[in-house]
């Protein structure tokens, strides 16, 4: 056995890194914009490109495809390449992969404030950038598996799996979902219609949450978690257990977004159930990643990075205990198309996904430019405005929906609706929506200071990084 | 309990040396996600096969088919569901003048010809899946569209105005309108030979305004229609 080190491809890396900063300060800003224009609609200044039907979309492709999908990838390359002892199979492919994917978040970015939209959510790009799509992820594909199976380590350390589950199911969501008759060359429709059309898009939708935004970062979180307090996880057995259950679960429970609907009854009871057992193994996942965070828990006041990962554990309990509450029938008739479902994805995307990013990046990018962290501080400010603000925002959605679903069905004494008028309604949410987007702009205003702070200590690249102990008893 | 641990026992001795393997793995993860994916696709497939058609319901003419590539194009369901549920108070607040009757909340066969769906996910305003049942005039969805804060509109709405969707040389075009129905046509919507050609005379000078106002007027109308004839 060699003992020598292998020379591992950091050039990707550090692209995705650049990838995921642009696009999530993009993603944010827009979020932000688009806030406020709900509640000042004045801001969408009467032009077609930034008015708010238009930006949504943008603001959900550039957060899910742009930001996370940038992160998975920079983690993907980085871990993969660590876990297996082995450069990736072929750079070349990993160059074409971060060019083509970034192009088509730049078409995606043109496109969308145009109004070029399959208008299937999370599904709306046109189909020459699906195709465009499926190009780069072939190459990526090809040159990850290829690296797996070439690699010399034996084992296939938990972290692995988890990407390489989200890797394959991935496009057999986005391919099924986006099969589509192209009337032009910018406009298509979707061959299934209707019920079905709902049933194919939410197997779709509820499942980009789970193999986009849930099992990549679990696989982050087993690799970075470890590796930055330099303990191992709490337990392999249940790492093992959550693992097979999560994916195996999870790709049911897509009808819970339609209860109530025309959809057959057996398939939403499916959903419901689904979603309720789908509780055990995301809080397995959560255990395993809190247990294992206990044992620095001395080190999580010295150290940002530290409390951005036992934040982002704490809102995945969080999001994933909301998701089945309100995948029952009955809650579900409260929350359903209000304003707590906005609420309850930013909890899990701002907390979990954002802060689990963000500690990813803030343990890759001085390593990978050989360079402390410019500033401590200033991480710790960011952890703790992005915190105040996740908090501002469920709040203030979880009220603003609450009392939104009860309104609507709020009837006198002779059955006769007491808010017959809508504005009544969307008048009482003004604040509320306000709140959400002060919440918002605080959660901003950390990743500009992440930014920041990655620029000052990228342009003190090579100068040497020294790493932090955080093993309890080690001083920091 | 303890049936329960040794299940989790025997699945875990098992499972353990699955990451030693890659191809094991990658098949064995394939059919964990193919199982639950195939349940949920296929057989709804052929359900919703024979949803019951409503005989009222009629495509979208080439008019209102371009104010539904308008209302896509805008993302109107960033905010409007088109989803009435089985609620008493969702049917009496959209469908205020009982034209369809007490079960006034969306059937299945309401949406054969939509490609694709769009029931949207948030109700930040009204749902609009009968809004012509609301039977306000052309007139009030032109000016409301203008600018929903004046005029007959509400002054304290949180709409965006889309005043350019009414500028005069903002108009549809019919030959593209016409490739939209072919394709349509591809995937089952039943357009004849008739409808391309009547598509000419319906969108002469019309804006993408005009259109998408008459797709409001039709939402909702076929259903009802169907209640008329009932009685």
């Amino acid at each position: 056995m060699t003992t020598e080190k292998p020379q591992y491809d950091d050039f990707i890396v550090k692209g995705f890194i650049i990838s995921a900063l642009i696009w999530g300060l993009a993603s944010m800003l827009i979020g932000v914009i688009i806030a406020f224009q709900l509640v000042y609609p004045q801001l969408n200044f009467e032009l077609p490109w930034i008015s708010f039907g238009r930006l949504r979309p943008l603001h959900t492709n550039a957060a899910i495809f742009g930001f996370a999908l940038s992160v998975i990838f920079a983690t993907a390359y980085h871990t993969v390449q660590r876990l297996c002892r082995i450069r990736m199979w072929n750079d070349k492919l990993s160059i074409a992969h971060l060019a083509l994917y970034n192009l088509s978040i730049v078409l995606a970015a043109i496109t969308l404030p145009l109004g070029l939209s399959q208008s299937k959510e999370y599904a709306e790009l046109e189909w020459p950038i699906d195709l465009l799509i499926v190009v780069w992820y072939v190459i990526f594909l090809v040159n990850y598996m290829a690296t797996i199976f070439k690699r010399k380590e034996e084992q296939m350390y938990v972290a692995i799996w988890f990407y390489l589950a989200s890797f394959i199911t991935v496009p057999l969501l986005f391919i099924v979902n986006n099969i589509v008759i192209p009337a032009s060359f910018l406009k298509s429709y979707s061959v299934y219609a209707g019920l079905f059309d709902a049933n194919i898009q939410w197997w779709y939708g509820h499942n980009a949450v789970a193999f986009v935004l849930t099992t990549p970062f679990l696989g982050l979180m087993y690799y970075y978690l470890p590796k930055h307090i330099k303990q191992p996880i709490y337990s392999h057995r249940l790492s093992i257990i959550h693992f097979w259950s999560l994916i195996f679960i999870y790709i049911w429970a897509g009808p819970h977004h339609l209860l109530y609907t025309p959809l057959p009854d057996w398939l939403q009871t499916a959903g419901m159930v689904f979603s309720i057992m789908l509780w055990m193994p995301s809080w397995g996942g959560m255990l395993n990643g809190f247990l294992t965070l206990t044992q620095a828990k001395d080190k999580i006041k010295v150290d940002a990075t530290l409390k951005m990962m036992l934040a982002a554990v704490t809102f995945y309990g969080m999001s994933t205990f909301e998701g089945p509450l309100l995948s029952i029938r009955a809650v579900s008739a409260l929350g359903h198309d209000t304003d707590w479902i906005i609420g309850h994805v930013h909890s899990g995307t701002l907390g979990w996904v954002g802060f689990m990013s963000a500690a990813a990046l803030y343990y890759l990018v001085p390593r990978m430019w050989n360079a402390n962290l410019y500033s401590e501080r200033l991480a710790n400010i960011h952890f703790w405005l992005g915190t105040l603000g996740i908090l501002l925002y469920i709040i203030s959605m979880w009220v603003s929906g609450i009392t939104e679903g009860t309104m609507w069905r709020t009837v006198g004494e002779n059955g006769e609706l007491i808010y017959k008028d809508w504005i009544e309604i969307v008048e009482y949410l003004k604040p509320y929506r306000l709140f959400r987007a002060i919440g918002g702009t605080l959660y901003l205003t950390g990743i500009i200071l992440m930014v920041y702070n990655f620029i000052k200590t990228i342009q003190s690249k090579d100068s040497g990084f020294v790493e932090q102990d955080l093993r309890i008893g080690v001083r920091a | 309990m303890l049936g329960f641990n040794k299940l989790l026992d025997w699945f875990s001795n098992i499972a353990d040396h699955w990451d030693t393997k890659g191809v094991k793995f990658t098949v064995y993860a394939t059919i964990a996600v193919l199982i639950g994916g195939l349940f949920e696709l296929i057989p709804p497939f052929f359900l919703t096969k024979t949803v019951t058609p409503i005989s009222t319901v009629k495509p979208y003419n080439a008019l209102e088919l371009a104010g539904r590539d308008v209302y896509q194009k805008e993302g109107c369901m960033s905010c409007h569901t088109q989803m009435v549920r089985p609620f008493k108070w969702e049917v009496d607040r959209f469908d205020p003048t009982k034209k369809l009757g007490r079960d006034g909340y969306s059937k299945g066969g309401e949406f054969v010809y939509d490609h694709p769906f769009l029931w949207g996910s948030k109700r930040t305003g009204p749902d609009l899946a009968h809004e012509s049942l609301m039977l306000r005039s052309d007139e009030w969805h032109k000016n409301h569209l203008l600018n929903p804060r004046t005029l007959g509109g509400v002054p304290n709405s949180i709409m965006p105005a889309y005043p350019w969707l009414f500028d005069a040389d903002n108009v549809v075009d019919a030959d593209e309108i016409i490739s939209h129905m072919k394709a349509l046509a591809k995937v089952g919507v039943p357009y004849t030979e008739a409808d391309y050609l009547k598509a000419n005379e319906l969108l002469k000078g019309k804006t993408e305004g005009d259109a998408l106002v008459a797709y409001l007027q039709k939402l909702g109308r076929d259903s009802a229609e169907l209640q008329n004839t009932v009685k």
